[in-house]
């Protein structure tokens, strides 16, 4: 079954991209992307719309192996012309999990004189409304603001914890969950609890 | 009762209508087509695609007829209809020793293969003004050779065959495109090269004039100066070949300076490499002498010249840019100023204050 | 309009923008160099601006333009009329109705709100560019955090004018880290960058760099304990709506010098001159 693209992609490429913006300025604050969905058991609508609208011909994905699809290969080849990439150090955008932080590839996370030569990771979660809260402070956000998420996102939360050590280099990240998504910029102090 | 200038809307317009206007000048003169300018006045089109980056004499034609002649405007008018075209494709190197040569020229040598050839040039013009031109005279149809020349090889490979001048060599890395992404200085030769290829003349001609005036001396030759036309190819991956996709006029100037060399490596003559749209031969060889004045650091030499000053050179040599922010000056700045006026008032009132304070008898401390 | 794309700039071109702007964001006050296009304006007029406008403005928004704070101002109807034409976006001169506002040398006094976006010109975006002109060495004052220089100069004008004579294009640090060029904004729209409640941009195009506020970032101006940051302050007030509060413009009257202030955000005034009436 073919993956959809966006109707209209000039204007719904820069709705969804404003939310984007909002997401990464609001750090965690839960967007809902009104993007197209892709087959049952693929990414969902809030990660395949982030790729619509941010990669092309330009730009390098790394696929975290339980979502590196032939289907998701090919329709990222056809609707936005981007490169799939096995080497995580030089991945402009990295598809992943949770588990997938806890095994630790070495994404780029910039240099001193040029932190923005990072990765940006996209989470694929179970859950953007769990149990478990964290409490994120910094740019964007007012006093504080508490994201609650599931157990299973304890190793990449791990992992932007000690991301804030090499500030201004770093990794920023957007959670997905379906349709929602959040943003955690490499800016947000996070705590654990809330 | 103040009240604030209103209708900059309408001044615009008016203001555009004027230009308009202007630009169509007395209309008992016949209008200039676009044909016109392309055909008659040429090495002004090679120019405005030079530095517009862009090969397409009927819009740069277009684009001088629109800026009323004037050149850094026509520039700016071609590369920001440039910057909105997609690229289709990427073609092949250009091969400019295959070049359909009408002019080749050698500073270095006397006589070369295949001779001096002169083509259309002002050189040993004398210049005086022609007032037939005036009379609107018919120029005559120039003489052909018998045959075309045949393709040339670069005359500085005679040099390399010897090992006097250094080797340049495809290092195969893909060249960075300054017209996508930002300059990150300090930046290679290839960056270096197309800034340059795209900088202003006038600015390129000083610099490299300058050079020879002391400020970074690098002893230049004219090696080889050839004008022609070149094929531009592209790969098609489905046929597995580069096909020709059209020709393009082309200038191209290879400087010989003076020697590199140190107590392990021989002396060898280096390079300077200027290249150009169409018929830009002063723009190439302006070129050629800053290309070499950029390479002292690489060729260990040391830094005094402006026109070594890599990142002073580089940043500053788009007429688009510079007269861009030269331009902006026109604009209001008012804000800024009060902010100025405030400071400096209550300065000079405190220094009134402090005047006073002392008395018209005091005396500085230190004076003592 | 024919044969441009929405917002003039192509889609490619907007995506290495958008892309540029979420690393900005992350890194507050941090100069992201992007692939900045020629604009059909000249450089220095706001190409930046407008870049970063372009690529974020959708068809649903509505527009506000200010130059000097004031929306009549030449430059900023041009500016206006281009995404009028290019974009076919409302436009306003009401700085609450208008979701992005692109602007030149003020900051409204009016306070934004948390969906607002402000899109700042910028001509030299490198704070430190007047005291070190090389670009490499900038940068590496940035990455290596040695921001001294910039307090010595600072210092230097006290030693001389018992001031700090820096009176626009005030630097800032932001959120502890990055000492930013505000743009040529009057130091007296500085502290309005501070926990501002709307998202600002920066966009210099000639320059190539752009880079970001975040809403409810720390944003500091540098300063002295012995000398701290002031703004300016007036001891006329408007002479249209009586605010002691706005920046205000010296407009001269006659030819004997006699001269008045006005307020710079004309939006302001006219407002409170409604409320007054």
């Amino acid at each position: 079954m073919p993956w959809p693209t966006l109707n209209d992609p000039v204007h719904d490429s820069q709705r969804l991209f404003r939310q984007l913006l909002a997401a990464m300025s609001e750090p965690g604050t839960r967007y809902t992307l009104d993007a197209p969905q892709p087959p049952d058991g693929e990414i969902g609508p809030a990660l395949w719309g982030t790729l619509l609208t941010l990669c092309d011909l330009d730009t390098r994905v790394w696929l975290a192996p339980e979502w590196d699809t032939a289907a998701l290969r090919e329709a990222l080849a056809l609707h936005t012309g981007s490169r799939v990439t096995e080497c995580a150090e030089e991945a402009d955008f990295a598809l992943v999990t949770p588990d997938t932080m806890g095994k630790g590839p070495d994404f780029s996370l910039g240099s001193d004189e040029y932190p923005d030569r990072s990765t940006t990771l996209l989470v694929v979660l179970d859950d953007l409304e769990g149990a478990e809260e964290w409490r994120l402070s910094g740019p964007g956000i007012a006093d504080c603001r508490v994201l609650g998420l599931g157990a299973a996102a304890r190793p990449l939360m791990a992992r932007l914890i000690a991301n804030q050590n090499h500030f201004p280099r770093g990794l920023d990240t957007i959670l997905t969950c379906g349709a929602r998504l959040a943003a955690i910029p490499r800016s947000t102090r996070i705590e654990e609890g809330a | 009762m103040y009240v604030a200038v209103k209708g900059g809307e309408r001044a615009i317009a008016n203001a555009h209508r004027l230009l308009a206007d202007r630009r169509r000048g007395a209309r008992d003169q016949a209008e200039l087509e676009v044909g016109q300018i392309e055909e008659q006045l040429r090495l002004a089109v090679d120019r405005v695609m030079s530095e517009a980056s862009l090969y397409d004499p009927e819009l740069a034609a277009l684009a001088i007829k629109q800026a009323s002649g004037d050149i850094i405007e026509a520039v700016f008018l071609l590369r920001a209809y440039r910057t909105t075209l997609p690229r289709l494709a990427v073609s092949e190197p250009l091969d400019t020793g295959a070049m359909r040569i009408e002019r080749r020229i050698s500073a270095a040598y006397k006589d070369i293969p295949g001779g001096q050839i002169l083509g259309p040039t002002y050189d040993y013009t004398h210049r005086l003004l022609d007032f037939m031109l005036l009379a609107e005279g018919e120029a005559p149809p120039p003489e052909r050779a018998e045959r075309a020349l045949e393709a040339c090889p670069p005359l500085l490979e005679l040099l390399d065959a010897e090992g006097l001048i250094e080797r340049e060599t495809d290092n195969g890395c893909e060249p960075a495109d300054i017209t996508r992404d930002p300059p990150d200085y300090p930046v290679d030769r290839a960056t270096r090269l197309q800034m340059l290829a795209r900088g202003d003349e006038g600015y390129l001609l000083a610099l490299g004039y300058s050079t020879q005036r002391g400020y970074g001396r690098n002893h230049p030759f004219a090696g080889e100066i050839r004008l022609g036309h070149v094929e531009v190819e592209i790969f098609v991956e489905e046929w597995g070949e580069a096909v020709c996709v059209g020709e393009i006029a082309l200038s191209e100037c290879q400087m010989i300076n003076q020697f590199g060399g140190s107590r392990d490596a021989a002396p060898q003559f280096t390079r300077g490499y200027g290249l150009a749209f169409g018929h830009s031969e002063r723009k190439a060889m302006a070129m050629a002498l800053v290309d070499r004045a950029l390479r002292a650091e690489e060729l260990g030499e040391e830094v005094q010249g402006p026109a070594q000053q890599a990142e002073f050179v580089l940043a500053h040599a788009d007429s688009v840019e510079a007269s861009g922010f030269v331009s902006h000056l026109k604009l209001p700045h008012y804000v800024d100023f009060q902010s100025e006026l405030e400071l400096l008032r209550r300065l000079r009132r405190e220094h009134d204050r402090r005047e006073c304070d002392m008395g018209p008898d005091a005396q500085p401390e230190d004076s003592l | 309009m024919n044969g441009y794309n929405f917002a003039y700039l192509d889609e490619q071109t907007k995506r290495m923008i958008r892309r540029a702007l979420l690393k900005a964001v992350a890194i507050p006050g941090y100069q992201v160099p992007f692939g900045g296009r020629e604009m059909p304006m000249p450089y220095g007029w706001g190409t930046g601006g407008m870049q970063l406008t372009a690529s974020i403005l959708g068809a649903g928004d509505v527009l506000k333009v200010i130059d000097q704070g004031a929306d009549d101002t030449t430059n900023a109807v041009s500016i206006r009329a281009f995404f009028e034409r290019v974009a076919g976006v409302e436009t306003t001169t009401a700085t609450g109705t208008a979701n992005v506002i692109q602007t030149r040398h003020r900051i409204p006094e009016a306070p934004l709100a948390p969906d607002q976006i402000l899109v700042f010109q910028v001509p030299i975006p490198e704070p430190l560019r007047f005291i070190e002109p090389s670009e490499q060495e900038t940068r590496l004052m940035h990455a290596l955090e040695e921001y001294g220089v910039m307090q010595v100069k600072l210092y230097e004008d006290i030693a001389r004018y018992g001031h700090i004579a820096t009176t626009y294009a005030y630097p800032v640090k932001v959120d502890g880290r990055y000492v930013m060029d505000p743009s040529p904004i009057p130091k007296f729209d500085n502290p309005k960058l501070h926990q501002s409640d709307a998202l600002m941009l920066f966009g210099a195009g000639r320059e190539k760099r752009l880079y970001a506020i975040p809403p409810y970032t720390r944003v500091e101006s540098l300063d002295f304990e012995d000398h701290p940051f002031e703004i300016q302050r007036w001891d006329e007030s408007c002479a249209l709506c009586g605010s002691r509060e706005s920046f205000l413009d010296e407009v001269i009257t006659d030819d004997a010098g006699g001269r008045m202030f006005v307020c710079s955000d004309t939006d302001y005034c006219l407002t409170r001159r409604g409320e007054l009436a």
